[in-house]
């Protein structure tokens, strides 16, 4: 800590610390238009200027170094002149269209003026006439408000890793422009919108809907993806106008992604459920509450009766809060008596947890949100955490800015990949040949932890298991070549501190159990900590719904469980093993790898029940249908990826007749004659903290694994199809969201030119791809960011249904699957 | 006196590297390389040799600080963009003596530990970067640049990167901004490109005058070399001379010469037999100085006890016939135009002050102009990002100081005052 004056009061400021950094840290307020925390000191606005004693000059606080003893004033009459005038020169030019503009009221040029006045002006000039970029979906720009600050193209190019936008000319005649004037066109963060502090940028969807000081503001976690990003919501008269990152707060230290940003609005879908359904005669007829859970009751007491209680089953929801995944665990087990309750986590973070079970010992390894930063190497096998976990992948990119060697296996071209310092296109699905070949490396070449290492349990069968991934091998196995290989494996394994990060999606189709196994082989193998090894959750509340018990293995808290009931594979890919369902926000029918068998077994039921916020591809195939309250229209937790629970408020009112989904489990067991607890959230909230966690205790095995290789290419289905997230869709939410939906609206295949005119496409025009399981329509996008052989697909959008051609992983390997292509006519 | 700078410049082919060599050419590099490198920067040092793009910054410390920092790999980058009205001193160094500027680079960067020099050539000099690229490639041929430079295990690349027209890519950190590929506008300093420069590691930059200066210190020594010119501003300068005089052209003169003797005796007085009026100095970033206050020496630290500066020493001398109005009219159309646009002062007061000086020139100035313009300079001076909006509200100051009668008669009588209607 260093000590300086700040007029005439003696403050503390961090060493390192710029001058406004320590003002503000102490409550000395500077204004400053150009300053953001998250980049680096720009110094344009020169709002920020200060005195110092000693210098002729006046300093800009943003970018001076706060040093020892240093004199600093900030309010004399001559710097007051000085930022009238700036005010004045930033004025002279700025459009006085405030009654018509969305920032009023919240914008930093206005307040300042108001601030420091003066109101009229020494000067007159031609104020800035040029045309606003209306054509984009999200965002809008109108650069007659722009004052130049730079903060957008910095948020964009820095923080982001974008660079849409920069500043064209010089001058007088700068202006915030995409390249060549074109219209924007990119990612849709919206970052630039928050980071404007004036009306220059603004939100379309928001646009023209609300004066600034008739909202009121909410905070609230993000109800998409793990990371458990705090939004703002401001809402008027009852609905959410918008959502924004504020400075500094929540775990996402004010960043958003799009989905965050915009994705609320699948609040007001249309489609949203609002009263109990029951089908009769194949039409679905609005049932009061009482009627339905009646319904809902004879029919589950039918089925168990007659076919015991292991023929009923239940899925859960990630994207339910922690007490909706509780009391649907407590209505299995308390009410049915059934452990098959599962998820969709089977399909993906199942696999983590399971590989950090048997390579640690540990019931669960939380990944923490900083980790990638100051490490010297890391590793990212076949993820795009920027596009899953988009706030979490800036700080691999901001890692990588500052130093770090971001290392990126994957096929496709990502942001990851553009900004990796070696990108390595292996062929998809070869996560786990090419990490079993780094282990032999390492092996070879002695640059491991010699003396933990080899005292883990299994290391001669580690070694064993990868004697034949040689450099040679892997090379043929990846695609790689053999130096590159070599060069990569070397700069992680010798390096000083490293990560290891990838995911594992239910939509991801590159990697299995058998990655994560052989990632955690390798960290054990460089005598890394576990928190080396970064496997995030998928969803808001994935860790939540796993502590909840909602898997056939395990009770509440990781508490083991002697008789296992069906998981998902058990429960809808074998027909006949349950006779009835309970779906809980969850849509199998469009989420699930092979929904033929899926829809097999869903069509087969006696009793299906689905409890939803919109009426899903599922909910379509049930007997009964019950309208559930959705994320921000009742409270509840959810745990995020680090594993923190975040409280999730109530904000809005609930939709229709929507019920709160543990409220609507405890009542349907009450009419069912049981009491399961719940009789408000309290006593529900304390009843789960008093279940102690079990963590496991920390005993490293190693697992080895092989290679196996993906679903056989040949002349009939020579290409390998990629399934994946988007940065702007993640599933079922995402595509409710008409925000989002007007940056992509529809399931596309990404393919190669190479490929393209092989196959003779056009781009834009619509293919058949047609996998060993059934065949879709799908519009062809051409892309360099496929390499020729692979085409990548996004699976949420419903009506492409690709999930027909997907398979489950067998095994733990990854389900990348063979397809075959063809144009139509 | 013996030219040390512009040496050969008369000889027509004296950018071939055999003219150079014929004069002793590269015998300074061999010499430099067989000296340690903190003996060359303490020579440096001993030679007192400033920098000679305006600022006069001594050129030792700045490598000392470079020399300290123990990143690798360091940059060696030549600034010679080289583009304020009136200023073409570097031009005959880059046109007729490009060898000299390669040695004194290769001398320095072996001195500073870089491998890898840049000159970031003004992007309207094609026929210098035509003349540089030669004479680099012939510097390779003899082995003076290269991996192993005169088989001494010595390392020195050199690149000519042109420049895309921008003034303010003179200023170090634009430069390097626009160096790495990005648009040409400063940085913020601290951290100063000595330690944070080129792709965020060390990096020298020096005009083509400063390194051209380098043979001759390694020739002679600091000692000698210091007693040339004035005794805290060492060694020889070029002036270059526009303007209002006879013989307009760039001269090599001892530090310290007096703006008088640099007008008068060597450019020949003012043409046509006429009165001086006032003189830019060292270009027009500089605070213009009437006809009575130029006795005096022309270096960067009397300069600005005489209420200017040296800057580049660019002189551009103007005549009684000059009307001050356009003169200011038109130095501000240029700083407006220059203006990189990131700073608010300079951006949008640049833009004010040129069109307050528009209208008066047009004659369409008000009263209270001379007031409105002093005020706006204020604002701008001492409160920009870089020093061209101090350069820009600078001038109208000067100008306003010693000019404020023609001014307000120009607005007075809504014309100019010098013509002759």
């Amino acid at each position: 800590m260093i000590e300086l004056t700040i007029n005439g009061k003696k403050i503390q400021a961090k060493e390192g610390s710029t001058i406004l950094e320590a003002a503000l840290e102490n409550g000395v307020y500077i204004p400053y238009l150009c300053y953001d925390k998250r980049l680096t000191p720009y110094g344009a606005c020169r709002l920020c200027i200060i005195e110092v004693e000693g210098q002729k000059k006046f300093l800009a606080a943003c970018s001076s170094p706060a040093t020892p003893g240093m004199v600093v004033n900030t309010e004399t009459p001559k710097l007051l002149k000085a930022r009238q005038t700036i005010l004045e020169l930033l004025l002279i030019h700025h459009p006085l269209d405030c009654p018509v503009c969305d920032k009023a009221g919240e914008c930093q040029l206005q307040d300042m003026a108001f601030k420091y006045g003066p109101s009229e002006s020494r000067f007159k000039a031609k104020r800035k006439n040029e045309i606003a970029d209306t054509g984009s979906p999200l965002v809008e720009r109108n650069p007659n408000r722009c004052i130049l600050c730079g903060k957008c193209v910095r948020i964009c190019g820095e923080l982001q890793g974008v660079g849409a936008i920069n500043i064209l000319g010089r001058g007088f005649n700068s202006k915030i422009s995409p390249a060549f004037e074109e219209t924007l066109d990119c990612e849709f963060c919206g970052q630039c919108i928050d980071a404007c502090p004036v009306g220059a940028l603004g939100s379309k969807p928001y646009k023209y809907s609300a004066r600034a000081w008739f909202l009121e503001e909410h905070d609230n976690i993000c109800p998409y993806c793990s990371v458990g990003c705090t939004v703002t919501l401001d809402i008027r008269e009852g609905r959410i106008l918008r959502s924004r990152g504020i400075e500094g707060k929540g775990l996402n230290k004010g960043n958003l992604c799009g989905k965050g940003r915009f994705g609320f609005d699948y609040l007001y879908a249309e489609s949203r459920l609002t009263s109990p359904m029951i089908k009769q005669n194949n039409e679905f007829k609005k049932v009061s509450w009482e009627k339905a859970l009646d319904f809902i009751a004879k029919n589950l007491q039918a089925v168990t009766k007659a076919h015991g209680a292991q023929s009923a089953g239940a899925v859960g929801s990630q994207r339910c809060t922690l007490e909706d995944n509780y009391m649907l665990h407590k209505f299995m087990r308390g009410v049915i008596g059934s452990n098959n309750i599962d998820s969709i986590a089977r399909l993906g973070y199942a696999k983590i947890q399971k590989a950090v079970e048997m390579s640690f010992g540990l019931k669960a390894l939380p990944v923490q949100l900083d980790s990638p930063l100051g490490k010297e190497a890391i590793l990212v096998i076949e993820s795009d955490i920027t596009a899953t976990h988009p706030i979490w992948g800036l700080n691999f990119l901001k890692a990588q800015r500052q130093g770090s060697k971001l290392i990126v296996a994957d096929t496709r071209e990502t942001k990851l990949t553009r900004h990796s310092d070696q990108w390595l296109r292996i062929r998809p699905g070869t996560g786990t040949a090419l990490i079993n070949g780094i282990i032999k490396k390492a092996l070879d070449e002695g640059i491991y932890d010699k003396a933990k290492a080899p005292s883990i349990q299994g290391f001669n069968s580690l070694s064993e298991s990868v004697k034949d991934y040689t450099s040679q091998k892997v090379s043929q196995i990846t695609g790689l070549s053999e130096e590159i290989f070599s060069e990569a494996a070397l700069t992680f394994l010798s390096a000083k501190s490293r990560l290891l990060a990838l995911t594992i999606g239910a939509a991801e189709d590159t990697k299995g159990l058998h990655t994560a196994l052989a990632a955690a082989n390798l960290i054990m193998l460089t005598g890394s900590s576990p928190s080396s090894l970064q496997m995030p959750a998928e969803y808001c509340n994935t860790m939540g719904l796993w502590q909840a018990g909602v898997t056939p293995d395990m009770l509440p808290g990781y508490r083991p469980l002697d008789k296992k009931g069906m998981d998902i594979t058990a429960m809808l890919y074998h027909p006949g093993n349950i006779r009835a369902l309970y779906v809980m926000g969850e849509d199998p029918l469009l989420s699930f790898p092979d929904t033929r068998e899926v829809e097999n077994v869903l069509r087969g039921l006696d009793f299906l029940v689905v409890q939803d916020i919109m009426l899903t591809e599922t909910a379509k195939l049930a007997h009964v249908v019950l309208p559930a309250s959705s994320w921000s229209e009742k409270e509840g937790t959810f745990i995020n990826a680090e594993g923190i629970a975040q409280k999730v408020n109530k904000i809005i009112d609930t939709s229709g007749d929507s019920v709160p989904d543990w409220q609507i489990l405890r009542n349907l067991a009450r009419v069912m004659g049981s009491d399961i607890g719940g009789k408000n959230l309290k006593i529900l909230q304390d009843e789960i903290q008093s279940i102690k966690c079990e963590a496991g205790h920390l005993e490293m095995k190693y697992n080895p694994v092989t290679y196996v290789p993906t679903e056989g290419i040949d002349d009939n289905y020579p290409i390998s199809m990629v399934t994946g997230n988007l940065m702007q869709h993640s599933g079922a939410l995402s595509v409710m969201s008409k925000s989002l939906s007007s940056v992509l609206a529809d399931a596309f295949l990404q393919i190669n030119r190479s490929d393209a005119d092989k196959y003779n496409i056009k781009d834009d025009s619509f293919v058949k791809v047609i996998s060993r399981r059934g065949s879709v329509f799908v519009k062809a996008r051409i892309s360099h960011e496929v390499p020729t052989g692979t085409v990548f697909v996004p699976v949420h959008f419903p009506h492409a249904k690709i999930n027909t051609l997907t398979r489950l992983s067998q095994n733990g390997d990854s389900p990348v699957i063979a397809v075959r292509i063809e144009a139509m006519k | 006196m013996e030219t040390i700078l512009l040496k050969n410049i008369e000889n027509p082919n004296s950018a071939e590297i055999s003219e150079y060599l014929k004069t002793g050419g590269y015998r300074n590099l061999s010499k430099a390389l067989a000296l340690k490198p903190k003996d060359i920067i303490e020579e440096t040092k001993k030679a007192g040799l400033r920098g000679r793009g305006g600022a006069g910054f001594p050129t030792a410390m700045k490598w000392s600080f470079a020399a300290a920092d123990p990143k690798f790999p360091k940059y060696l980058v030549c600034n010679a963009d080289e583009g304020e009205p009136g200023t073409f001193k570097d031009r005959p160094l880059l046109e007729k003596n490009p060898h000299l500027l390669i040695e004194g680079m290769a001398i320095s960067g072996y001195a500073l530990g870089a491998e890898y020099g840049y000159i970031y050539l003004r992007g309207e000099y094609p026929f210098a970067k035509d003349v540089l690229n030669k004479a680099i490639k012939q510097a390779y041929e003899k082995n003076y640049l290269g991996d192993n430079i005169l088989g001494k295990n010595i390392k020195f690349h050199l690149t000519v990167y042109q420049g895309a027209g921008a003034y303010i890519c003179g200023e170090e950190t634009a430069l390097i901004e626009s160096l790495e590929g990005r648009r040409g506008q400063p940085r913020s300093k601290p951290p100063f490109p000595v330690n944070f420069g080129a792709w965020n590691m060390p990096t020298i930059v020096n005009n083509v005058e400063t390194l051209s200066n380098l043979p001759y210190v390694i020739q002679v020594g600091g000692e000698a070399y210091s007693k040339i010119g004035s005794k805290d501003c060492t060694g020889p300068k070029l002036f270059c001379v526009s303007g209002c005089v006879e013989k307009p052209g760039v001269y090599e003169l001892p530090m310290g010469t007096s703006l008088k003797e640099i007008i008068y005796n060597h450019a020949g007085g003012i043409k046509n037999g006429k009165k001086l009026k006032a003189v830019f100095p060292g270009g027009i970033s500089t605070p213009i100085l009437p006809a009575d206050k130029t006795d005096c020496p022309m270096d960067f630290i009397s300069m600005p006890r005489h209420g200017s500066m040296l800057g580049s020493g660019a002189v551009i001398v103007m005549d009684e016939s000059v009307c001050m109005v356009k003169v200011a009219y038109r130095a501000l159309k240029f700083f407006e135009h220059e203006s990189c646009g990131k700073c608010t002062p300079c951006r949008e007061g640049t833009d004010w002050l040129r069109k307050i000086l528009e209208r008066i020139e047009h004659g369409k100035g008000r009263e209270g102009d001379i007031e409105l313009l002093s005020q706006v300079a204020d604002v701008i001076y001492g409160r920009t990002f870089c020093p061209l909006g101090d350069s820009a509200a600078g001038l109208v100051m000067s100008m306003i100081k010693y000019f404020k009668n023609e001014i307000e008669e120009h607005i007075k009588n809504a014309k100019c005052v010098m013509s002759k209607e």
